[in-house]
């Protein structure tokens, strides 16, 4: 939502005749010249009071100053500065503004955040912004362009391996992140198990991870939010945007509507890999199906001043068979509705659909009715979310509300042996969770700025379904088996829980460019992925709380000293730096017995156990905001363990994803005499993740069986990895609108083996000899080449 | 369903990706060395054996060392104990019959009891019921859709017991060769996956994928003889063995965290000692059927 930003000395110098009056406000909303795309982050800057304000998610801005004139500096990383004298005199004023593009865009790379001197002036901390602009040209697995890909770039964040589904922040889980498209959450973010992320760049406008201080308006999740917001589509004339790469094809298409009063944008994906490989399949395998496709869609309509209306839409899919089938995939619905109450008041309302499913069947074609087994499962969601922000001079106060609906059905699955038919499967889960927020960021005193809030959710575990208890007297480390079982109508709560999750950040600011933050929050999260492998699957289903899941909750203190240095070029520093450090508390972490059964099992929750983690690390970031070479440097060093009884003898132990040293470089490089070709560079070192060694071993009816002394007690050999690429634009011919390009890309450049993982088997041909093996996902490089056009 | 992802992962290898696996040096520690048991009793004639031996550094390929000088008993609920002994000192200890005496009988419950270097040990296992096999057929067929070799699918049919949760281990062998691969270690509950599914499958006819189960990497050429032998299990011998299997098959993207498999050799000084391996009693059923004529079918699927 909108900040404030710091006000100086100045303020101080008001004529005490005036300050009976409250002042007047302007307001207004801030827009790309180009296409009418809402500009977020933009920064509002009262020269003669040295206060200010930046646009919230929805391109909208508020000041409110004491009566007078003054010189508004409206400015935006990569568009050209603008000045504006309004007269606050007598009344309120309302100044929409649209910002041109600064000419050299290309030779300008955004590289992150898009206020001037933002990191240092914002109260924000641990939060990380990609410009699209630069997410385009980061080098890319067969020349996708992804998000969840080059978020793994940033600083806290890493993942369990190549390949595997989701991202970690700061030790949490991947179910741990609330990933939001247009506000609606997407529940499994990736193509092709974690190849590929759901986002399709051409219709991607900003994205923001949040790591820590997450302030009171956000919740659901406790390690990190990733907020992605689609572009609104162009205002000002029909736009056609297309590539063609090794995996997708892409195409998008976007214009104004009524008369520039809305616009909309419409994206597609498919991949082709079964198109091009049809005829060449024997008769066995036509019609095999291997294909995943997205397509996304929104909406705007300025109905007037006040209101505003936007309508996103986004349906994934990805489905593998031939005569087994087995397919899954997201959609979201989201409706918000912009509306200004006054000059200070201003509301968004989000109205969200989110649906995650997945089925699979043994027999697509129908060759065996005797012999099948097909089973489906689903969560779906359904919520409201009014967001208030109320702006007043050093106070801005944001509060609101959200209600979800959950809706799970977790699976069911029909079975037929030899003709004789069976369902069985998991009843439905249903859930109410809701949540109030308040929250006030202000300006304390010239030098120090407050953000605090409270949240309270709140969460009903409810009928119609069944509950159960579970044994209690049982070894740490074993299934508990049912012991009761509760039948509940619609109207019953079976359990509830309520949390404060308190949430406070501060800045204060050393010099003009250099700050210092400190942040602290507590979230709570209801809903849970089961998952027991070292990537998560598509069939990984997720469960609600329960009356024996109880909630996780996570707590973390942050701090962290932010400086910007260099020449100055007019919109920023030329480099900016930061330190973090994080300390990180988690409670009710699942985690499952050995050999637990997750899939359509009734009685899960007694095959689960519970438990604590602790996270802690420091982050050191720096980043060159302009030049030739650009880019940044990102050194994390963290430790991120687990304690639950009944695993590893009941002691703490690193987790899958622990990893104590991560270092991710990204330059983009313009060289200045070549005017076509631009080039960009990523580099990757991470240590080995932690694996679970044998120290002996037994045979057991010619099968030579590991017997381990502990979990995660070892470490696979260290990661790290070059890409490039380069950037051919295409000529520009006289009267002719389209814009071409080509990308040429190199993954993993010198070929390294990196290991996802090392496990420990018998050979196949002598299996008394055991061998260590080392499991690479990519084990040479990968070249790519994809083309880019635009009308 | 950990074979489907891997199938789906093929898909991956098909757009040009490829993963690969390369066995490398590891340093290991080594843990204690613990006594292990390896030991399944049936009701079928003949003699009984439980093998006992020393567990190793995981990288130690000799053959285990036998555990010898162990007194090894085995008693039922009936009041009838047997004595296992090693003539051999080769650590496996054998039961004899006298005249035609047979050791297992279905219901009865079985106590292991094990004095080895000062310490004991006890296990103990049911002997469940185990339904028959029908029929064993073949059906020729493509060793895989992309592949020009054919052959012959075995599928052997039985009907699980009705009204109660029973455990099966199925063991086949090839012209007399035991196939004993990890892939080949196959366990069902009730015919079905079982696990969580309580009582899904119940009285059914296996299911298809068990049913399939018994077949070698290659398939059958005619005139091959196969023998499918149906063993009943206690269920915390169905959880040994199906951890013994992924613990011996884990690896790839979607491994499950490595762990003990379960024991039931417990050292009655709980101070003492830890042993490994599993005692087992299990009530067989066998059919044997050749690859000819009389068993081929031909079918769509």
């Amino acid at each position: 939502m909108g900040n404030s930003k710091g006000q100086t000395a100045n303020s101080l110098e008001r004529s005490p005749a005036k300050t009976v009056h409250a002042g007047y406000t302007v307001s207004g909303y801030i827009k790309d010249a180009a296409n009418g795309e809402g500009l977020i982050g933009v920064s509002v800057y009262v020269k003669e009071t040295g206060t200010g304000a930046v646009t919230n998610s929805y391109g909208f801005f508020a000041v409110t100053v004491p009566p007078g004139t003054y010189n508004l500096v409206i400015s935006y990383v990569g568009y050209a500065r603008q000045t504006k004298t309004v007269d606050l005199t007598e009344r309120n004023v309302r100044l929409d503004l649209e910002l041109s593009q600064e000419g050299k865009q290309l030779q300008e790379v955004v590289v992150s955040t898009s206020r001037e001197d933002d990191n240092v002036k914002n109260i924000e901390m641990s939060v990380n912004k990609i410009d699209v602009k630069t997410l385009k040209r980061i080098p890319a697995l067969l020349g996708e362009v992804d998000v969840i890909r080059s978020i793994q770039l940033l600083p806290g964040v890493s993942t369990v391996g190549e390949g595997a589904t989701g991202f970690n922040v700061r030790g949490g889980s991947i179910d741990q992140n609330l990933v939001l498209l247009d506000e609606a959450p997407i529940y499994n973010s990736s193509h092709l198990f974690g190849f590929f992320s759901v986002f399709n760049p051409d219709a991607v406008k900003d994205v923001k991870l949040i790591k820590g201080g997450i302030p009171s308006n956000y919740g659901g999740r406790i390690s990190s939010i990733l907020d992605v917001r689609l572009k609104e589509g162009n205002a000002k004339k029909a736009e056609l945007n297309g590539g063609i790469g090794l995996i997708f094809s892409r195409l998008s298409y976007e214009r104004p509507l009524f008369k520039g009063k809305g616009s909309f944008i419409v994206a597609a994906r498919r991949s082709y890999a079964d198109v091009l490989a049809q005829p060449f399949l024997n008769k066995d395998l036509k019609g095999a199906k291997f294909y995943f496709y997205d397509l996304t869609a929104k909406g705007n309509y300025r109905i007037n001043d006040k209101n505003t209306v936007f309508l996103s839409g986004y349906l994934g899919r990805d489905v593998f068979g031939s005569d087994f089938g087995f397919n899954w995939g997201n959609a979201t619905i989201s409706a918000r509705w912009n509306h200004v109450f006054s000059d200070r008041l201003f509301l968004n309302t989000t109205a969200y659909y989110s649906n995650y499913d997945y089925s699979l069947n043994t027999d697509l074609k129908q060759k065996s009715p005797d012999d099948f087994f097909r089973t489906d499962s689903r969560i779906v969601n359904y919520s409201v979310k009014p967001d208030f922000s109320l702006f007043l001079g050093k106070n801005t106060i944001t509060f609101g509300g959200q209600a979800i609906i959950h809706d799970f059905q977790p699976g069911t699955a029909t079975a037929a042996s030899s003709g004789a038919v069976r369902s069985f499967g998991v009843a439905n889960k249903h859930a109410l969770e809701s949540a109030l927020y308040i929250g006030n960021e202000q300006q304390f005193t010239p030098k120090l700025q407050l953000q605090y809030g409270l949240r309270y959710s709140l969460f009903n575990y409810r009928g119609p379904g069944e509950a159960y208890t579970f044994q209690t007297d049982v070894p740490f480390g074993t299934r508990r088996e049912v012991v009761t079982t509760v039948a509940y109508r619609g109207s019953d709560v079976i359990k509830t829980y309520g949390n404060w999750e308190p949430r406070f950040s501060a800045k204060y600011d050393l010099s003009p460019n250099s700050s210092l933050k400190l942040s602290y929050n507590r979230l709570a999260q209801y809903i849970h992925l089961i998952s027991n492998t070292t990537a998560s699957t598509p069939l990984d289903v997720w469960t609600t709380s329960t009356n024996n899941i109880k909630p996780q909750i996570a707590d973390q203190i942050a701090g962290g000293y932010f400086k910007n240095f260099g020449r100055s070029n007019g919109t920023g520093s030329e480099f900016e730096a930061s330190v973090e450090v994080y300390y990180k508390w988690l409670q009710n972490q699942i985690d499952y017995i050995d050999g637990a059964s997750l899939i359509l099992n009734k009685y899960l929750e007694g095959d689960l156990l519970s438990g604590k983690g602790r996270a802690y690390g420091a982050e050191f970031f720096v980043k060159r905001n302009t030049g030739v070479v650009n880019g940044w440097v990102s050194y994390t060093l963290a430790k991120t363990e687990r304690q639950v009884d009944g695993i590893n003898n009941s002691n703490w132990y690193p987790t899958r994803f622990d990893k104590r040293h991560v270092l991710t470089t990204v330059l983009l490089f313009d060289p200045p005499n070549a005017k076509r070709w631009n080039f960009s560079a990523t580099f990757t070192y991470a240590s080995g993740t932690p694996g679970t060694f044998p120290t002996g071993r037994f045979e057991y009816d010619g099968h030579v069986t590991p017997i381990y002394e502990a979990r995660n007690n070892y470490r696979i050999p260290a990661y790290h990895r070059l890409d490039l690429a380069a950037t051919l634009q295409g000529r520009k011919r006289a009267g002719k609108r389209k814009d071409d390009n080509w990308v040429f890309s190199v993954y993993n450049v010198y070929a390294r083996k990196n290991a996802f993982s090392v496990y420990f088997q018998p050979n196949t041909d002598n299996p008394r000899v055991t061998e260590a093996i080392r499991y690479s996902v990519f084990a040479t490089l990968i070249p790519s080449v994809t083309y880019n056009f635009k009308f | 369903m950990k074979a489907l992802l891997i199938f789906s992962f093929l898909i991956v290898s098909v757009l040009g990706l490829n993963s690969c696996t390369t066995v490398i040096d590891a340093k290991l520690d080594t843990g204690p060395t613990e006594l292990s048991v390896d030991g399944t009793i049936t009701d079928q004639p003949g003699s009984q054996t439980i093998r006992l031996t020393q567990t190793a550094a995981y990288f130690d390929n000799s053959q285990p060392s036998a555990a010898t000088s162990a007194t090894v008993t085995v008693s039922d609920n009936m009041g009838k104990t047997y004595s296992f002994s090693d003539p051999d000192n080769d650590g496996y200890y054998v039961w004899q019959p006298t005249a035609k005496d047979t050791l297992g009988r279905i219901g009865r419950t079985y106590q292991l009891n094990i004095t080895y270097q000062g310490e004991t040990y006890k296990a103990s296992s049911k002997m469940n019921k185990v339904p028959p096999i029908d029929s064993i057929i073949f059906v020729k067929r493509k060793l895989n859709p992309l592949s020009k070799n054919e052959g012959y699918r075995a599928e052997f049919y039985a009907i699980d017991i009705p009204n109660e949760v029973d455990n099966y281990r199925v063991k086949f062998f090839r012209n007399g060769e035991f196939q004993n691969k990890p892939r080949n270690i196959i366990t069902t509950q009730d015919g079905g996956f079982g696990g969580s599914n309580n009582g899904v499958t119940d009285g059914l006819v296996f299911i298809a994928p068990i049913r399939r189960s018994i077949n070698p990497d290659s398939l059958y050429v005619p005139n091959d003889v196969v023998r499918v032998e149906l063993g009943s299990l206690p269920a915390e011998a169905l959880t040994f063995w199906q951890q013994l299997r992924t613990q011996i098959t884990n690896g790839g993207l979607f491994a499950t965290p490595p762990t003990n498999v379960p024991t039931n050799i417990l050292n009655t000084n709980p101070n003492g000692r830890k042993a490994t391996g599993f005692f087992i009693a299990s009530a067989i059923r066998t059919r044997t059927a050749a690859v000819t004529d009389a068993n081929i079918r031909v079918r769509p699927d």
